[in-house]
């Protein structure tokens, strides 16, 4: 610009008027605003085409969306039966992360799916030799809530083996399918506390224990069982056993007495207990799905819905992944402390 | 001064970006230049179906160029004062911004990626070959340096970034092989 008005003084005759010289920079102010104007005009195409593309996207179905990965999503409304996987001990957990697998979150598993519309049947995949009596009457307590509120049907496919707590846990399905060789039954409560008092006297560790009662520190393993307290125990396993039983009387249809002499702790494979009446079916999985299907008014081979909040699973994984090799597992031995328990102790 | 008059004066003479005195309405020229340019990009994703609608999708878009635009012109202010050249870095993130009109071409290739001249993808690329290209001759207008150090400042933070990203990447992928064996 300034070498055009260096020119301008050095040649004055040569050059046109000033009122027909163009202004500086008018060339770039026209440009701009042609360009402007375009870009106003393009976005408004833009916006127009987008809103149009949209709106046919929405029309049609969703069948590309994300969230259907996810297995139990809401835009995915096609009927179908859901499987919650009972899998190991069962017991309470120590925490109530979503992840976990204590008897909380099964629990709020099996309300969650039976909530679900497109939901028709629940099939309870269970492998577990049971666990203490509160966890595993949480989780029967959830299915019994769900049939009542759903009436949906409940169908328990028993795998490796489903033994007492599994066992109690299925007695409130509506089918129960197990291969044949299943280990299933024990029926029955235990209570075991070691004796430690023997140990402790070797290496010199005496354990005082100052308490409100007799009974306060029933169960401790510092010493011997008294007669009292074995009294109260065993009225203690009585009456959860005698809730056992009227849990299969009710859920198999069956008397208390027929129950009763089933139900001596001893363990039944899947045929043995078919024959027995604890079972109703021999199959794998797919018999189960089929007849939940069935149930569910849905058909054969219905279309399955596995409990998989991704996060969870990822978190569940990360949390497993994360605990030092085998310390969970010692921390599991360590844990003597004694209690009640639906379980089988040979698994 | 309006805004033409601003961005005519920076293209007629782009002199006076290194001026001692700040050429009149660049703050606003920049920070319009940068809601100019999101929302060509933004339009330009739309027409791809590659981010989500609305206001806060745009909105967090224009946070995230102009995060990562301070961050880069941050970057490269202190690769040029630690190799001894001296400039305005506030100067720098504006003249960015002023580059950043050049990504509204990106709604008219989005027509054209539509009918098929060209994929989305070559397009996006060629537009940011074309804001690297104005980035470097504006960082030679506020610094005294030559155009291959012009060039290795502007790149400098993108390779950052992607060293970052595709170290993270590899990590991720490692650590996510770890959890399922």
């Amino acid at each position: 610009m300034e070498e055009q008005n260096n020119s301008i003084a050095v040649n004055p005759g040569t050059e046109p008027k000033p009122a027909e010289q163009p202004a500086p920079g008018r060339g770039t102010s026209l440009w701009l605003k042609v360009i402007a104007v375009l870009y106003a005009l393009s976005l408004i195409a833009a916006f127009v085409v987008i809103s149009r593309g949209d709106s046919i996207r929405k029309a049609r179905p969703n069948d590309m969306a994300l969230s259907k990965l996810a297995g139990l999503s809401q835009a995915n409304k096609k009927n179908a039966v859901a499987v919650v996987e009972l899998y190991g001990t069962i017991s309470q957990g120590n925490s109530s992360r979503s992840w976990d697998h204590g008897s909380q979150q099964i629990a709020r598993r099996i309300h969650d799916v039976a909530d679900k519309k497109e939901v028709k049947a629940i099939v309870l995949d269970i492998n577990t030799p049971g666990g203490s009596v509160g966890a595993v009457q949480e989780i029967y307590s959830a299915i019994k809530r769900a049939k009542a509120e759903t009436k949906k049907p409940f169908i328990a496919r028993f795998g490796e083996v489903s033994a007492s707590g599994g066992y109690y846990v299925a007695s409130a399905c509506d089918l129960i399918v197990a291969q044949p060789g299943t280990i299933t039954g024990s029926i029955g409560v235990i209570f075991s506390v070691s004796n430690f008092e023997g140990l402790m006297k070797k290496v010199g560790f005496k354990n005082e224990a100052i308490k409100s009662g007799k009974f306060k520190d029933i169960g401790s393993p510092t010493r011997e069982m008294t007669p009292d307290e074995r009294k109260l125990l065993q009225a203690m396993i009585d009456d959860s056993y005698e809730q056992f039983v009227a849990a299969v009387s009710e859920g198999r249809k069956m008397s208390v007495e027929e129950v009763k002499k089933l139900a001596d702790g001893r363990i039944y494979t899947g045929r043995q207990a078919k024959d027995n009446g604890l079972v109703d079916q021999l199959g794998d999985l797919q018999d189960a799905l089929d007849a939940a299907g069935e149930k569910g008014g849905i058909g054969k081979n219905p279309r399955v819905l596995k409990e998989s909040d991704p996060f969870e699973q990822f978190m569940s994984l990360v949390d497993s992944k994360m605990q030092p090799f085998g310390t969970k597992a010692m921390s599991d031995a360590m844990q003597v402390s004694p209690s009640l328990e639906y379980r089988w102790y040979g698994h | 001064m309006n805004l033409l008059k601003t961005l005519e004066n920076l293209i007629d003479r782009p002199e006076t970006l290194g001026a001692p005195e700040r050429p009149e309405g660049l703050g606003r020229a920049g920070l319009l230049g940068y809601f100019a340019g999101t929302l060509g990009l933004f339009v330009f994703m739309r027409m791809q179906s590659a981010i989500p609608p609305g206001v806060a999708s745009f909105l967090f878009v224009l946070l995230f160029v102009l995060a990562a635009n301070f961050f880069f012109a941050g970057v490269m202010h202190l690769f040029m004062d630690l190799t001894g050249v001296r400039g305005s870095a506030s100067r720098l993130f504006l003249a960015f911004g002023c580059s950043d009109y050049l990504l509204t071409l990106l709604v008219p290739m989005g027509f054209f990626s539509g009918l098929d001249l060209l994929g989305g993808f070559i397009w996006l690329c060629l537009c940011l070959l074309a804001v690297v290209y104005a980035r470097v001759r504006l960082v030679r207008r506020l610094y005294p340096v030559s155009t291959s150090k012009a060039l290795l400042s502007v790149w400098l933070p993108y390779a950052g970034f992607s060293l970052v990203f595709f170290a993270a990447f590899a990590y991720g992928l490692v650590w996510m092989i770890w959890l399922i064996m």
